[in-house]
């Protein structure tokens, strides 16, 4: 009996964990979606039981959804500026994380470091500090009108995409290199070895057994960051401030703050929660397929 | 490849995992089958008099400048001559940075209280954050359209003005019993100001004050792109596109005026790309706005502490509408239901009343100007507290009055109205 339960008790600690702090408050958004609002106070009134929650909020949320609601446009707007600094993440980190697991010798430690070290410092104090740099006579213009890159300084800070991109990039980037070093870092020198062995060229090599071999890693930490890229509202507001590039968190933002339907953005919350669920169901999947297939290499 | 027994029934295929995605999504659908027997409202129904007028939270009158209002007493006041409470601490609920702490600590040290400050982002969540006990304040900053709320809710206490003498003595008389609160049963005001444009005459060329329509102006400023923005504030941008048309009501319920003011709004987005915010006396005087809607209250903070040396009080412009076209409001103290000092409370009222205590901290912190029978444009250009060309900040007693504009209670209808069309807005589609 003892023994039964001395391993899986270990797991107690996280489970409850998890629970008190994941399921019940999911749990809360959840009832407060299906919920109402009280008539004098507009505070949310959450409704637990399944069977009496009141679906108005949801379908209306969805309704707004759909090609031509409000929500629509910056939906779409939010998937784009997610892929776009996804793919650029990827671009970026993933010959830095090469280069750190592959080559980087005694410097590897340093160069961890020095990729972790902008996380010492808080997400908002780095976004205002950027907000300095790319000021109009701040040293970004300057420097690129100096460089002659730029013919004159750029309204960076005047509600771009671009920089809303570039932020979410800064921001995020250094979540995505950790899991994929781990993952290269992992790779057996052997396996590489065996396929230029067997004639493979250095491309055709990492094509074949690098890039398959550190997929859990490429999809664990884009998980990593596009979760909170999604629900991101701080972002677009320190940089841009602009409707324009407003994302779908400053949409949930919005309706929270204090106004008469909280339940809109617990509505949102839900959907985009689901949303993600999608994504990170499939991450799953690829990570158990890949430990399955792990003892066979 | 081997593997425990255990481990096997976790097998999942993609075929698998298809499969049973497939059936999760059909038992979703099942579940939506299930929903379908749940109730589905999102419309608060609006409560009205018998005469069709429209009733606020709790069923109370909707009060406006032109229609005042005495609130019901939902307890007695307490009763007066009593000692002020001593010890302990006072908390004081109010927006950041909206008070000025020396004076707290010396009101702390007259009447022997630690005296905390306790700040809210906006004064829906405050009062929200008030209602759920989140917070237990002795004071908090109110709103006269967040009042009937609050009076509904049974958050704040009814006043004994013996303990307030500083009301009648030193106030603006439109405001010692407002059109909101009649006989003043629950508030005193604390500061006022009005809404209107910000920018710097240095960068932008036309001559706002002299258009036929100054508001046109966000809609002509296709030259100052990035550099022009709105008040980050539901009510005060959907009411300036409405005033821009001339629709004189800021308190409409009207879906029709509501809709064609969002849709003004959003042609800002391909105008000037326009952006929201609430920081204009920090951006204009430092140039990285040039045209804002602002606050009255913003420039003279402006002038005072945000303009970068070198920089001449000329380069700030500022205008508002006359009287009974331009929005106005006034910010108010009340005393909160949780409070363990009901008398300290009062105290702590005539305190923020007294015209030094008031006067420092208008010009030694806050900017927003007091409504005090003292306070008036001539004597703070006199003094050199406000420059010239922003003589036309400061409010006075006439600005208030029936015939003034205020942005005020909404039922709860009327206000998902505007947070929706706001909403819509703040997604910057077309």
């Amino acid at each position: 009996m003892y023994k039964r339960w001395l391993w899986p008790g270990f797991a107690f600690p996280g489970v409850l964990w998890l629970i008190l702090l994941f399921v019940v408050p999911f749990y809360v958004v959840v009832a407060v979606a299906f919920g109402t609002v009280d008539p004098i106070l507009l505070q949310p009134v959450p409704i637990w039981n399944p069977l009496q929650w009141n679906v108005g909020w949801m379908i209306e949320v969805l309704h707004r959804f759909s090609p031509g609601g409000t929500f629509y446009g910056v939906a779409i707007r939010t998937l784009e500026y997610v892929a776009a600094s996804l793919a650029l993440c990827l671009l970026i980190g993933y010959p830095v994380a090469y280069y750190v697991a592959r080559h980087a010798g005694r410097l590897k430690g340093l160069l961890l470091i020095l990729i972790v070290l902008p996380l010492w410092i808080s997400y908002m104090m780095r976004m205002l500090a950027w907000v300095n740099l790319l000021a109009p006579d701040g040293y970004v213009n300057r420097f690129l009108t100096y460089t002659h890159v730029l013919s004159q300084p750029r309204d960076w800070l005047g509600g771009q995409p671009s920089t809303v991109v570039f932020a979410l990039v800064y921001g995020y980037i250094p979540y995505l290199i950790l899991p994929l070093f781990a993952a290269l870092d992992r790779i057996e020198r052997s396996h590489l070895e065996a396929a230029r062995d067997l004639g493979a060229s250095p491309w055709s090599a990492f094509r074949h057994v690098t890039l398959p071999l550190s997929k859990t890693g490429i999809l664990g930490g884009a998980v990593l960051i596009t979760l909170p890229m999604f629900g991101d509202y701080y972002t677009p507001n320190i940089v841009s401030g602009a409707p324009k590039t407003s994302m779908i968190g400053n949409q949930i933002d919005l309706y929270f703050h204090g106004g008469p339907q909280p339940t809109i953005g617990a509505a949102i919350t839900v959907l985009l929660a689901a949303f993600l669920t999608v994504l990170m169901a499939y991450y799953m999947w690829t990570i158990h397929r890949a430990s399955r297939e792990l003892p066979a290499v | 490849m081997t593997m425990h027994p255990r481990e096997r029934h976790n097998q999942l295929s993609r075929r698998d995992f298809l499969v049973r995605a497939a059936g999760a999504a059909a038992a979703l659908s099942g579940g939506g089958a299930m929903l379908a027997g749940c109730s589905s409202s999102t419309t608060a129904p609006a409560s009205t008099t018998k005469k069709g007028e429209l009733l606020g939270p709790g069923g109370l009158p909707l009060a406006r400048p032109d229609k005042r209002v005495t609130l019901p007493l939902w307890e007695d006041p307490i009763a007066s001559g009593l000692q002020p409470e001593t010890g302990g601490t006072f908390t004081v609920f109010n927006y950041p940075a909206y008070l000025y702490k020396k004076l707290l600590k010396d009101f702390g040290k007259k009447y022997k209280v630690d005296v905390q400050y306790t700040s809210f982002d906006n004064i829906s969540s405050g009062v929200q954050r008030l209602a759920s006990g989140a917070v237990t304040p002795d004071v908090m900053e109110m709103t006269p359209d967040m009042l009937d709320l609050a009076v509904a809710g049974k958050l704040i206490k009814p006043l004994n003005l013996d303990y307030i003498p500083n009301l009648k003595k030193n106030v603006w008389p439109e405001l010692v019993s407002p059109f909101y609160d009649v006989g003043s049963h629950y508030t005193v005001p604390y500061t006022c100001y009005a809404t209107g444009i910000a920018w710097r005459t240095d960068k932008v060329k036309q001559d706002i004050a002299g258009m036929t329509q100054p508001w046109d102006i966000f809609w002509e400023s296709q030259a100052y792109k990035g550099k022009v923005a709105l008040l980050s504030e539901p009510r005060e941008t959907i009411a300036m596109a409405l005033l821009r048309k001339g629709h004189l009501n800021i308190n409409t319920e009207d879906p029709k005026l509501i809709n064609q003011a969002v849709a003004d709004l959003k042609e800002l987005n391909a105008i000037c790309n326009i952006k929201v915010d609430d920081v204009q006396y920090q951006t204009i005087p430092e140039g990285t706005s040039w045209l804002h809607q602002a606050w009255s209250g913003d420039m003279i903070a402006a002038y005072i502490y945000y303009l970068p040396k070198g920089t001449p009080a000329t380069a700030l412009g500022y205008w508002k509408a006359e009287k009974g076209k331009v929005p106005i409001q006034n910010d108010c103290f009340s005393i909160c239901k949780t409070t363990t000092k009901p008398v300290l409370s009062h105290l702590f009222l005539n305190f923020l009343l007294d015209n030094g205590v008031s006067y420092s901290n208008f010009v030694d912190f806050n900017g927003y100007q007091p409504p005090l029978n003292e306070i008036d444009p001539n004597t703070l250009v006199a003094k050199g507290v406000v420059p010239h060309n922003l003589a036309n900040s400061v409010l006075t007693n006439a600005d208030f009055g029936a015939d003034s504009l205020q942005e005020m209670t909404l039922t709860q209808r009327g206000q998902q109205l505007w947070e929706n069309g706001y909403s819509d807005f703040q997604a910057g589609t077309k």
